[in-house]
């Protein structure tokens, strides 16, 4: 009974980020399309929420959403333009064939899977020495593109 | 700087988390998937039909979204737990990255051209 509960709230959130992904496609102001977008984003992070993956929550929640997220938001309404419908009639039906294909092939390997097993995931075996200087490495990757992005920005103006 | 003070918050908190124990069923396996899927094909159309560079730019963060959502099996594998980490620490980073080049690109494009329709980007790809 527990796990049909568990079941339920993962199908509800995942019902959750295919409607906000579909809002983002629907609307015709780039705007609220941003926010649609920043709130699939957070529906995508609960999913890990829910199987107690809290790091990588607050990494797609915080990195992604908080600093990448809210930058689309700003942009799409600092250039904001009158709506309009984008959406383009000829590609609905290859997404739709693309996506009975792809359900097709999910049932198949829903049927032929390998045993999963409990998320025994803990941060502390991540922090190895070397998984440590990849995160380093990372962020040094992350100042440097904003430095060039600046130094670009300089020249620019 | 702010994902320097994000990165910190995780650090913070991976000394708080302890081990999680969610067990991973393949009904919700496959609800996972079938979401990515979904999310992947509505950004897809999304790109496909952006009339402006704002449009295309939502469409590719919804991309990554379904990424990371197709990595949660992942983490149910045993020995793949701390690789499943790994690469999405990888994804998250170089996405937001690339995602940042695009944006600068994006008002860079606007300040050469006075606009931000697709149309008018004539540099790279295939020319019908």
């Amino acid at each position: 009974m527990q796990m049909t509960a568990e079941l339920g709230v993962l199908a509800a959130v995942s019902c959750l980020t295919v409607l906000a992904s579909l809002g983002v496609l629907l609307t015709k102001d780039n705007f609220y399309a941003a926010l649609y977008m920043a709130l699939t984003m957070i529906f995508v992070a609960s999913c890990y929420g829910r199987f107690g993956l809290h790091p990588a929550f607050v990494l797609i929640a915080f990195v992604f959403v908080g600093a990448i997220g809210i930058v689309t938001v700003a942009l799409a309404a600092t250039y904001r333009k009158p709506p309009e419908r984008q959406i383009s009639p000829l590609w609905i039906a290859p997404s739709v064939i693309t996506a009975a294909i792809l359900g097709y092939s999910a049932f198949l390997w829903h049927a032929h899977s390998p045993n999963l097993s409990e998320i025994g995931f803990e941060m502390r075996d991540f922090l190895a020495p070397e998984n440590i200087l990849l995160v380093i490495f990372l962020i040094s990757l992350v100042v440097l593109l904003v430095s060039a992005i600046l130094r670009i920005y300089g020249r620019e103006a | 700087m702010l994902l320097a003070g994000a990165s910190s918050a995780v650090a913070s908190s991976a000394v708080a988390s302890s081990a999680t124990a969610a067990q991973v069923e393949m009904s919700e396996a496959s609800l996972i998937y079938a979401t990515a899927f979904a999310v992947l094909l509505v950004a897809y159309l999304t790109a496909v039909s952006s009339k402006d560079l704002i449009r295309l730019l939502i469409s590719l963060e919804m991309m990554f979204g379904a990424v990371f959502l197709a990595l949660i099996p992942l983490f149910s594998l045993p020995a793949m737990q701390s690789t499943a980490f790994s690469i999405l620490i990888l994804t998250i980073f170089v996405s937001s990255s690339e995602l940042l080049i695009l944006i600068a690109a994006i008002t860079i494009f606007d300040r050469r051209k006075r606009s931000i329709d697709v149309e008018l980007v004539s540099e790279g790809g295939d020319k019908v």
